[in-house]
């Protein structure tokens, strides 16, 4: 008995001699504030960027000191954050991606960027902050953005008779493509964007459609999901005819972006659809492969071009937190996402860069003459009109929604009826967006 | 029975503290939270309760969100059945040869054990490249000898092929283990006898051998079955993520989606409705529970432990 009570005395004093260790650390660090940031990229070249402009702020502000932290996932990374502010630890900055928006600011955690202090908004483009505007004030600086784009392997394309700068402009168009590619005997006469339910929101606003009521969520609370509207309906039809000529592949996995770009890359697939944050990594991917060639995301035939959603990620600032952490951390995000860096941001990855003053630059410097494949991507944003449908929607169940349509999406390519399989997947999205708002009511 | 191992009523109690602060904190705290939650609507972003008596569990049998659970319920059982026997008896078959006196047999045996120290992200992987229809090494094989490319991981037959297959290959080193151990304490006078009085192969594994073995296989049913229903999720997430949607009217959710894969998807996934993914483990633990009493009342008065006690 006695030397247990020994064994207890000394792990006490141990504990002692470490927290007591502790606290010297914490009084040495006292000095410039600390501001946390999370997010989400966890590749070296995109965190590694963002490390990089967290030194330079920090060396230009001694008072204040920027943590960046890698939390995994967009979902973690939010989880993470609503968890940490539950229990009086909230990181100061947080990236939220786009679909995370609705459930991000019903969390409560969150206090609009356009209420710190006032700085200007009016450089960041239209559509992009369009998005992540709600209930009229600016909820989040646009960070990482990008829409899809069709990749063509041209090679290809010459294989099959058509001129190499030729690019399907609608879903006719991309079937035309591929059927006289297989006929030509063409290997890989495919398509292969992956299952992700994000093309379907992007032809969904390229109709003028919105996905859920009440203006999109924009003007109330969205209660009903338009999952069987004639929109929808075109999508599905479209990607059953694909899949019915076997002119459609992928890995099987929902939401595999790296597997379809393999398939791609590999010169398995004659056209593929993925975002431009991507441009970058599949251009050195096939160099010496095949030539690669861009084009606008393809449409269904007879609508006028919408425009995209705009994809990706806004960074959101937490409240609770003194003015002066409130106002380092805003002024972090502007830092971050300056003229020079999102010009440097989009040259590394392909996002764009949200600043017109940053497409300007580009433009002077003749950027998109030496990467014409760049330009697709600018086009397609600029000429993206603002309305509810391209603003994107607003719904709490947003990722459940995003879900559900990649299953039902699933079930058309294992043979299932389009209208039964809408109708049942409308059902179910709606379930979980009642059960949702219950939350709040 | 011994009893007086310690001498101070105190030291025994000190040395469980840790285990039982392990479990209070991580087992039975949460567990009973569970139950608590189950009864709420409770967001995990929104950080909501609000008291809503049985309507999760009800939820879980009728109304839109039913037919995916009944079908995961479905497909669990089917899965967890499979798993445990095929586990079983492939690990059976394995030990039976591992032991026999063969050349190298070391090496067979460590060659068997190594799936098991493999974590279930790592085996999981591996099955993935090997699957990837496109670019996978299965495929460039049998493109190459028979011009044949099956659709591994959206094929719902061949996708639930597959990760029953991994989830067997991963366990059964450890079944091997624990056989080959049980197979190793067959006092071989007992063989020696049955062989004197002339029983084959056959009869020697039948009436002796997988009697002795009995205490093992019913130890490995309860592991096995754990290890289906709780352990599975980390292969599921990395090589289907519960999917692909299978056949009517298997069509109400992914063809690989077991229970516990359904409880993340609803409570961690998504929108995260923690109190209706609360309700699934509640009744979760009843299953396991109940299949180990009835384990227990059933097969367990059967094991012939040995001995004249």
């Amino acid at each position: 008995m006695k030397k247990i009570t020994l064994v207890i005395l000394i792990m006490l004093t141990a504990f002692n001699v470490f927290s007591s260790g502790n606290k010297e650390e914490v009084q040495k660090n006292a000095k410039p504030v600390e501001i946390s940031f999370w997010y989400a990229f966890s590749d070296t070249p995109r965190s590694g960027w963002i490390q990089d402009r967290i030194s330079e702020f920090n060396k230009a502000n001694p008072d204040f000191k920027v943590i960046g932290e890698n939390k995994g996932s967009y979902r973690e990374t939010l989880q993470a954050a609503v968890l940490g502010a539950r229990q009086g630890d909230a990181p100061h900055i947080v990236q939220v991606f786009e679909v995370g928006s609705q459930i991000a600011y019903d969390s409560g955690i969150f206090k609009p960027v356009g209420s710190i202090g006032s700085f200007d908004t009016t450089d960041y483009i239209q559509p992009v902050l369009n998005y992540y505007t709600i209930n009229n004030k600016v909820n989040s600086i646009p960070f990482n953005s990008s829409s899809p784009i069709l990749y063509i392997n041209q090679d290809k394309m010459v294989q099959a008779g058509f001129d190499a700068d030729y690019a399907p402009e609608t879903f006719d168009e991309v079937l035309n493509v591929l059927e006289k590619a297989k006929n030509a005997g063409v290997e890989g006469s495919n398509l292969s964007f992956n299952l992700h339910g994000w093309f379907y929101e992007q032809w969904m606003a390229e109709q003028g459609a919105p996905l859920v009521n009440n203006g999109n969520g924009r003007t109330d609370r969205a209660t009903e999901v338009l999952l069987t509207s004639d929109a929808s309906k075109k999508i599905f039809n479209w990607i059953k005819i694909l899949n019915d000529n076997e002119l459609y592949t992928y890995t099987g996995k929902l939401e595999d972006w790296s597997g379809s770009d393999a398939i791609f890359q590999e010169g398995k697939a004659m056209l593929h659809i993925t975002s431009t944050a991507d441009l970058g990594n599949i251009t050195s991917a096939v160099e010496g492969k095949f030539t690669l060639k861009t084009g606008r995301l393809p449409i269904p035939d007879s609508v006028e071009r919408n425009g995209v959603v705009i994809g990706g990620a806004s960074v959101w600032i937490t409240k609770d937190h003194p003015e002066n952490e409130l106002m380092a951390a805003r002024d972090f995000v502007l830092y971050m996402t300056n003229t020079d860096n999102m010009i440097s941001w989009h040259k590394l990855t392909g996002y764009y860069p949200v600043r017109n003053s940053s497409v300007d630059k580009l433009k002077e410097n003749k950027w998109f003459i030496k990467y014409p494949n760049q330009v697709i991507a600018f086009t397609q944003l600029l000429e993206t009109k603002p309305n509810s449908a391209t603003g994107g929607a607003l719904m709490g169940t947003f990722m459940d929604t995003r879900t559900i349509v990649e299953k039902a999406i699933q079930r058309v390519l294992n043979g299932g009826n389009v209208n039964k399989v809408l109708e049942e997947a409308k059902i179910l999205a709606d379930a979980k967006l009642h059960e949702y708002n219950a939350n709040l009511q | 029975m011994n009893k007086a191992i310690f001498k101070s009523k105190s030291a025994p109690l000190i040395y469980l503290l840790p285990t039982i602060i392990i479990l209070l904190l991580f087992l039975y705290y949460p567990l009973i939270q569970s139950f608590i939650i189950s009864f709420y609507r409770s967001n995990l972003f929104l950080g909501t309760r609000k008291f809503i008596g049985l309507e999760n569990f009800v939820n879980l049998f009728t109304g839109p969100l039913a037919p995916a659970y009944k079908q995961a319920f479905i497909q669990s059982m089917v899965f967890s059945f499979l798993v445990v026997s095929l586990g079983l008896s492939l690990g059976l078959f394995l030990a039976w040869n591992a032991n026999k006196d063969i050349k190298g047999r070391r090496v067979y045996q460590i060659l068997l054990l190594w799936p098991f120290a493999l974590s279930p992200a790592v085996a999981g992987t591996i099955f993935l490249f090997l699957f990837n229809p496109e670019v996978g090494a299965i495929n460039q094989i049998l493109t190459s000898l028979f011009n044949i490319k099956p659709r591994w991981l959206d094929n719902p037959v061949l996708a639930v092929s597959v990760v029953i297959s991994a989830t067997v290959w991963k366990n059964l080193g450890y079944n091997v283990v624990f056989y080959l151990a049980a197979l190793q304490n067959i006092p071989g006078s007992l063989i020696e006898a049955a062989e004197l009085d002339g029983a084959g192969t056959l009869d020697k594994f039948r009436k002796i051998v997988f009697p002795l073995l009995g205490p093992t296989t019913f130890f490995l049913i309860f592991t096995n079955i754990t290890y289906s229903f709780f352990d599975s999720f980390g292969l599921i997430d990395i090589l289907t993520a519960g999917g692909p949607m299978g056949p009517y009217p298997l069509d109400k959710t992914g063809i690989t989606t077991t229970l516990v894969y359904k409880l993340y998807q609803d409570g961690f996934g998504g929108s995260s409705n923690i109190g209706y993914a609360a309700s699934q483990g509640v009744l979760l633990i009843l299953l396991v529970a109940g299949i180990t009493i009835f384990q227990f009342r059933t097969t367990g008065k059967k094991i012939f432990y040995g001995g004249a006690s």
